[in-house]
């Protein structure tokens, strides 16, 4: 008996896929605190975790597995999600880095797939167009809360999107456009920030790892390559959205299929990097410390002038 | 150091449809992937991004082989995988299932078109593809003067995600 027996329905080998499959998880604040639970009770066993926050008192409304003391000791997001993984699943394979994405991309080009917890929509075309690049499907989750014109209410409403290669992307479905970047880049910058709370993200969380699990398990036979289902809070429902069937059958138009890899790659360049010999860490010359010992004597003997 | 390969599923689907069809005289069709690459740190990751099958008219008689290809086909193929530079892989399928084999064939003309690609896209490796109908093996070099590298795992993506080729199974 293993700890995933209950879960066996997910098909042939569903454990083993699970275990060797990477999933990217960009930004921690929200969503994606829930998809980092979920998928390691799944028993996912690789793990990218970037977000260049630490996390605050405002994120404790909605940020799984954030405690009063993590706040307290403003630990990274990155950690906390660690934290919550290797509590499930000892076993999983973590790379994390408290850094913006875009700083250490390398790390997310191997991964199986991505999910984007990103609020702005200039990030998530960016995202986007990184995992077109190196063929990874990416899930998109949003969440948006629309104060009501002439009422007290609020609209809460969000979307989870599946982007595979050769199918829609976030513009041939209208979520990004140049209109909304344009709005988005005049704003920058502004103070406030975006309303959020915690069951929507949780509501779109399970919606994404549905979609993670179906990607990478043969629980369903024939399973879609693109997926947009839209969240209405208020009424309680989760919908596929008419924006992808309209789509459906057309050639994305954004994104080329022969548009992928590296297009600095040089092999050459590869294979110098390659054929260097390990640099061996090399012994300390004792003129040199001898040097920096009689100089940082100096400095000292200069500083204590400087003050009389 | 390993070397992956990722391929659209349905892509793939319609290259074995392609190297399936029959020729008037060759009894196999071979044909040209191109590809990007990435660089991962401790693995090569190719990315199929187009294939181009080699024209009927530009087979040759040769009784001895099972296709023989002409200088126009590889003419087209290399300039193919000229601007912007990418990878060229030859492909053709043995049929049935598991993972294939070259043949001493196979590796023989190898050598002598493995070359001329460099010569062309200097700055990307190139290699050669045998297909199955589930599988696939493959081979990659980095260099004309250096071995080539076995492609290590294959990928398809497509709903769900395969590590090979054939139905669910993990490389």
């Amino acid at each position: 008996m293993t700890w995933l027996d209950r879960q066996s329905f997910l098909g042939a080998k569903s454990d083993e896929r699970l275990d060797a499959a990477t999933v990217g998880l960009v930004g921690l604040g929200g969503g994606n605190s829930h998809v980092a639970q979920q998928l390691a009770h799944l028993g996912i066993g690789g793990f990218v975790l970037l977000d260049d926050d630490v996390i605050t008192l405002t994120n404790l409304n909605r940020l799984v597995g954030g405690t009063l003391d993590d706040v307290l000791a403003k630990r990274p997001k990155v950690e906390i999600a660690a934290r919550v993984i290797g509590a499930v699943n000892p076993k999983a394979r973590i790379i994390m880095r408290q850094a913006k994405w875009q700083e250490v991309g390398d790390l997310l080009k191997g991964c199986d797939v991505i999910v984007g917890g990103v609020d702005h929509i200039g990030s998530k075309d960016e995202l986007e167009a990184f995992c077109r690049r190196f063929m990874i499907p990416y899930i998109d989750m949003g969440m948006d809360v629309t104060a009501l014109p002439d009422t007290w209410e609020s609209l809460v409403s969000g979307q989870v999107v599946l982007s595979t290669p050769g199918e829609p992307c976030l513009r041939c479905l209208q979520l990004v456009t140049e209109e909304r970047l344009k709005v988005e880049a005049q704003r920058y910058g502004a103070a406030g920030s975006r309303p959020q709370v915690v069951w929507p993200n949780g509501v779109l969380a399970s919606t994404a790892v549905g979609l993670v699990v179906q990607l990478i398990t043969p629980w369903m036979r024939d399973p879609p390559r693109s997926a947009y289902f839209a969240y209405d809070a208020n009424l309680g429902t989760v919908t596929p959205s008419d924006r992808l069937s309209r789509r459906r059958g057309k050639p994305c138009p954004h994104y080329r299929a022969k548009a992928v890899g590296d297009p600095m790659f040089d092999v050459r360049r590869y294979l110098e990097r390659m054929d260097k010999p390990a640099i061996l860490e090399t012994p300390l010359d004792p003129t040199s410390a001898r040097a920096s010992l009689v100089g940082r004597f100096l400095t000292w003997v200069r500083s204590i002038l400087s003050h009389h | 150091m390993t070397v992956h390969l990722k391929i659209d599923g349905r892509l793939l689907d319609t290259v074995r449809q392609d190297l399936h069809r029959p020729h008037p005289f060759a009894y196999e069709r071979v044909g040209f992937f191109t590809a990007g690459v990435a660089d991962l740190g401790d693995r090569l990751l190719l990315l199929v991004r187009d294939y181009t099958p080699v024209a009927d008219a530009d087979y040759e008689i040769d009784r001895k082989v099972g296709a023989k290809i002409g200088s126009a086909a590889m003419r087209k193929a290399v300039q193919s995988a000229y601007r912007p530079a990418a990878t060229l892989l030859h492909v053709h399928t043995h049929g049935g299932q598991g993972k294939p084999g070259f043949s001493g064939v196979d590796l023989d003309s190898a050598k002598s078109f493995v070359p001329g690609f460099f010569e062309t896209t200097p700055r990307m490796p190139h290699g050669l593809l045998v297909l199955s109908n589930d599988a696939a093996h493959g081979l990659l070099w980095l260099a004309s003067d250096r071995p080539p590298l076995t492609i290590d795992e294959f990928q398809r993506i497509d709903a769900p995600l395969q590590r090979e080729w054939g139905n669910h199974d993990l490389a």
